[in-house]
């Protein structure tokens, strides 16, 4: 019996490398995320080992928690006079201080600002052991004037020692000389960050730092060991200031990078989720056609005295096989996509480490098991349809056979929608812990249950697609016949399309919704004439605004800045505002209280919904948690209605700046003067910003278009790595025409012999994919619409007003899917055109 | 009036609507050769029926294969008419076969998502021809399948199925229509429905009509017989009965 597997495995090699592709592309997109982010993680991990080789004790002030979003740890600096008590401690060969905070490079040649998404933009002090190294032709910073840059920056940017840069604070911009370029460990930057350093009279002047520092670095007395002098050091430090072995500031720093890497690692290992999904859809497909067509080789099993349960397990083990030796060449996939990511991420500047490729056994034995699960999992059923085939049917002529009463499907079918949508609503609706998985879960189920009711509407959909084909003529016609034909098969086929294309649907609603939700709420509530944004989103010098007040026809000048903090034990936004400006520029309903209390000291203003939730009023007092601070009690003073710019909690500028320390504006909204001529007065500000170059000025228009391609970017993002999923869905049409066309061999020999010539073959084989591939498509636009109005629903209380559907860009996913189809039927019609006629034609 | 010469007089010639001329076949290479056809000049006259006959193996039907343009020599001619099959391109011989032939073979004429009325006007479709009305009814009622025509092939019995390829052969009115095997899968009763209404067509609308078979009452309804033995024509006979054909296939094998 096993043997018969084999054989009948090694018998269909077209069928079984197209049934082993879903599971190559699922586990190789699986196993290239392993791949890539170990590699990361290692090339990191040695690059903070090598980085703080030198030191063997760092002094900083504690903090109460650190920050995942900002790109500098927030920590508030200490006063200058704790180098000498360090330097005083018996063991300490060399303390160095140090400081650090925002500084971006111009690039001298554009003239724009260095950096983007992502990787921090910073400036610290140059000393001996601060991990970076001077390339050759270099010298050390000395004096106002002078800066060492990372060689990183520099070669993108094309910087030379001697050039002259501009570089930008949280004060005002200044030049300096760039006298030498630098790499840190082995790597020409650390993470991909812009730095640049300063001798440390410098560093603390340009950053505001005069008189304090942010870290000492203290090398041990030989025989010393970093333990004892952390010990020994700690006992001369003020309150609120901590030393820490190398060994922790290794272990924290490497925390965060898998902290990082692992939210990469689940967001690209989810992707990889949904292509083994839709890779299932089709290996399910395949063993349902393939065992259909060997009914009567399985009848004679059965005639000859095998049991349904030994057939079964034949089918079972034809499945592992399949499995194991694609989940096997999909890790070599793996392993080829990671290395081609890991350079495309190279290229495009966000600069990992040489290393070599990280291989774990990890890597190997889940991608293995996952994928011969998956297509175990997925042979299941047609394995036990396969063992309920009568030995009769050994003699009986081979047909379509009809399928199981349609009554049981469509009960089946509706139970399992019904296991799909009441998870999906209740982690979308309900607030559980873990909605998350919930609405994974749902949808899943969702997408299976719908998978079996599709079968009912099969043939009249594949009808009435058909209608406009019909007419091209006999090709067309056969096509559309064929395609309603077996409407289980069509169904299956449509449906692994469905899901690829009914996510990237989705995220398409989703992000049309965020953008008239986001579009419809600024319109009403932004009065500002124009807002000063940096493009990154990094957040700029808070100088700027100082200089936009100078600046003729200005009225009103309000900033706001944004910082993360702990409201509540989870991780909040506060946004820091003027409550005297803020309503001049930007519409805010109080619900209750008054935005203008903000102006007491330790006051908040929260979100009404936010509120409602925590079941918090006007005149509570809520603890709020800020990293560099830790715990303060401020009073709830207002409550507000969704505006569009502050979030859920909003702070005053004053008590902004006391609990932050990293202190840079992320939007300056600006009032005109009424009567002054807006076209003037934004020439004027952008004049008078020229030396921001990391600064746009911004009408309520522009801003608002702004937010939407920043959605779309990420949106984007997403639906290309869906696409994935898609290609592995069309490989399931190409699969099905393949076996169809192998069923058909007579009827083709037939039909060529009457007198269809090969193109019109190939046509007529075209015609069924498009059938099969815009009915998927169909089935993608409804259930993806139906999802994303799920969610804009569960999401209105946050501000997502408005159901947003991208009509063109549907009619544009459409057709895709039809030329795609086509694009993916090439191969087997070329099949179909070069049957031998004679040989299709001929009895066995 | 077998053609074993090469040169067939001009007089004659527009009286055949098919022939081979020096024809083989030959599968494989070298030892492993099987010569299926050695050398076979034969002519079909029109508005005949000619049945070819022999045991298995004996060449039967490589020799319709090659006249019907769906096998290509290794050597000699084939006409349909005055074209010569052997210089057509894939294309020119697909559109040849469209036109000028029709095919009624032993099991699976038919395609099954299509219409009984559909698959007889298939050949038609495929060239976006519209069907002679009244010669469609005409074979439509010679076959007697009026009542079925709505049908598809799975709700046809054997014999209703092959007299719908019959109708199909005969729609396109071809120069020629060649059965291979028409009876095959068929019990006595309809074989002699099919046979009956291939026979008519030959007299009633001067159709040419060339038919392999093994089955001498099959053969019986020929105008004439071709007998084939290892690849060549050994014999052949005019206005058969089922007892002279069974007497000659007897001592051909004999």
């Amino acid at each position: 019996m096993f043997r018969a597997a084999i054989r009948s495995l090694l018998a269909r090699k077209v069928r079984l490398i197209l049934t082993g592709l879903a599971v190559v592309l699922g586990v190789g997109f699986m196993a290239g995320t392993f791949v890539l982010t170990d590699t990361m993680t290692r090339a990191f991990n040695d690059l903070v080992n090598t980085g703080y080789a030198p030191i063997d004790v760092l002094v900083r002030s504690s903090n109460a928690f650190t920050a995942q979003t900002s790109s500098l740890e927030e920590r508030d600096p200490m006063p200058e006079s704790v180098l000498q008590d360090v330097e005083g401690v018996p063991g300490v060969a060399r303390a160095n201080g140090d400081v650090i905070g925002y500084a971006q490079i111009v690039d001298p040649k554009t003239g724009k600002a260095i950096g983007t998404f992502g990787p921090p933009t910073a400036a610290s002090a140059w000393y001996e052991g601060n991990g970076f190294r001077l390339k050759p032709g270099g010298s050390p910073p000395q004096g106002p004037d002078q800066t060492v840059i990372d060689a990183a920056s520099a070669k993108t940017h094309d910087i030379a020692v001697g050039d002259r840069v501009e570089i930008l604070f949280e004060g005002p911009p200044r030049e300096f000389e760039v006298v030498g370029l630098a790499g840190f460990g082995e790597s020409d930057s650390l993470f991909g960050a812009t730095w640049a350093m300063f001798d440390l009279a410098t560093a603390q002047d340009v950053l505001g730092k005069q008189g304090k520092l942010d870290t000492i670095s203290v090398v041990a007395e030989p025989g010393v060991s970093g333990v004892e002098l952390q010990r020994s050091i700690s006992a001369v430090l003020p309150k609120g200031v901590e030393a820490v072995t190398q060994a922790t500031v290794v272990s924290e720093a490497q925390d965060q990078i898998s902290t990082g890497l692992g939210f990469l690692r689940t967001a690209f290992l989810v992707f990889a989720f949904v292509s083994l999904f839709v890779g299932a859809f089709i290996i399910f497909n395949t063993f349902a056609i393939i065992l259909a067509q060997r009914t009567r080789e399985l009848a004679l099993f059965r005639a000859l005295g095998a049991s349904g349960r030994q057939v079964m397990t034949s089918v079972l083990v034809e499945a592992f096989v399949i499995g194991v030796v694609s989940s096997a060449i999909g890790v070599l996939v793996g392993i080829g996509i990671a290395i081609l990511l890991k350079g495309a991420l190279n290229a495009t500047g966000f600069e990992i480490p040489a290393s070599g490729t990280v291989i774990l056994a990890r890597t190997i034995v889940v991608s293995l098991v996952v994928g011969s699960l998956v297509t175990m999992i997925a042979a299941f059923v047609p394995a036990r349809r396969a063992a309920r085939v009568a030995p009769i049917e050994a003699l009986r002529e081979a047909q379509d056979r009809p399928g199981r009463s349609l009554r049981f499907r469509i009960v089946a079918g509706l139970v399992v929608l019904a296991l799909g949508v009441a998870p999906l609503l209740y982690g979308l609706f309900g607030t559980p812990s873990n909605g998350l998985q919930l609405v994974g879960l749902g949808a899943a189920l969702t997408f299976v249950g719908v998978a079996m009711l599709t079968p009912l509407i099969a043939r009249p959909v594949a009808a009435a697609l058909g209608l406009p084909v019909r007419l091209t003529g006999v090709p067309g016609k056969l096509g559309r016949e064929n395609s309603m034909r077996n409407p289980r098969r069509t169904a299956a086929t449509a449906s692994a399309l469905m899901i690829g294309l009914g996510l990237v649907v989705f995220v398409a609603v989703f992000g049309a919704s965020a953008k008239a939700s986001t579009t419809a709420v600024l319109e009403r509530t932004l009065k500002a004439d124009f807002i000063l944004i940096s493009p990154t989103l990094t957040g700029f010098s808070t100088s700027a605004a100082e200089d936009a007040r100078a600046v003729s026809g200005v009225d009103t000048v309000s900033q706001v800045r944004q910082a993360e903090a702990k409201i509540e034990g989870g991780t909040a936004f506060v946004t820091g505002l003027d409550p005297g400006t803020f309503p001049v520029v930007s519409e805010v309903d109080a619900v209750q209280g008054g935005l203008e209390d903000l102006a007491n000291p330790n006051s908040i203003a929260v979100f009404d919904d936010t509120a409602r939730e925590n079941d918090w009023t006007v005149g509570d007092t809520i603890p709020v948690e800020f990293p560099a601070t830790g715990s303060t009690s401020l009073r709830v003073v207002a409550l507000y209605s969704e505006n569009g710019l502050i979030g859920d909690y909003a702070i005053s500028l004053d008590t902004f700046d006391v609990n932050v320390a990293n202190v840079l504006d992320t939007f300056v909204l600006i009032k005109a003067d009424e009567g002054a001529d807006v076209a003037t007065v934004q020439a004027d500000l952008e004049e008078a910003l020229a030396p921001y170059p990391n600064i746009e000025v911004d009408d309520q228009a522009g801003f608002r278009d702004r937010y939407a391609t920043l959605i779309s970017q990420v949106l984007n993002l997403i639906s290309a790595l869906l696409l994935f999923a898609v290609i592995i869905a069309l490989f399931g049409v190409m699969n099905t025409l393949y076996l169809s066309i192998y069923e058909r061999t007579r009827e083709l020999g037939l039909l060529r012999a009457v007198g269809l010539t090969r193109r019109q073959t190939r046509s007529m084989v075209r015609w069924e994919a498009v059938i099969i591939s815009v009915m998927g498509a169909l089935f993608g636009v409804v259930i993806g619409i139906a999802f994303g109005w799920a969610l804009q629903q569960a999401l209105e209380p946050e501000g997502f007003s408005e159901l947003g559907i991208p009509g063109g860009q549907l009619v544009i996913y459409v057709v895709f899917a039809a030329v795609l189809g086509v694009v993916f039927a090439i191969f087997p019609a070329r099949r179909a055109a070069k049957l031998n006629v004679l040989e299709a034609i001929s009895y066995e | 009036m077998s053609a074993t010469n090469e040169m067939a007089p001009p007089n004659a010639r527009t009286a055949v609507a098919a022939r081979a001329v020096g024809l083989s076949k030959v599968y494989g290479e070298g030892d492993a050769a099987v010569r299926a056809l050695d050398d076979v000049s034969v002519e079909f006259e029109r508005a005949r029926y000619t049945a070819i006959m022999g045991p298995s193996g004996s060449g039967k039907s490589t020799l319709l294969h090659c006249m019907a343009g769906l096998d290509t020599p290794t050597s000699g001619q084939v006409f349909i008419g005055d074209v010569d099959l052997t210089m057509l391109s894939e294309k020119a011989l697909t559109l040849l076969r469209r036109r000028s032939v029709g095919f009624v073979f032993q099991a699976y004429n038919l395609v099954p998502t299509l219409t009984a009325a559909e698959n007889i006007t298939l050949p038609l479709d495929i060239a976006g021809e519209e069907p002679d009305k009244a010669w469609f009814d005409e074979v439509v009622d010679t076959v007697g399948i009026r009542d079925r025509l709505s049908h598809r092939p799975a709700e046809l019995s054997g014999g209703q199925q092959q007299r719908v390829a019959g109708a199909r052969a005969l729609v396109t009115r071809p120069e020629i229509v060649f059965a291979d095997e028409p009876t095959g899968n068929l019990d006595s009763k309809a074989s002699q429905e099919i046979l009956t209404f291939l026979r008519s067509a030959v007299k009633d609308h001067g159709q040419t009509i060339v038919m392999v078979t093994h089955d001498a009452s099959a053969a019986s309804f020929a105008d004439r017989i071709v007998f084939l033995g290892d690849g060549r024509v050994v014999d052949e006979m005019v206005e058969p009965t089922t007892d002279r054909i069974l007497d000659r296939l007897k001592s051909l094998e004999g």
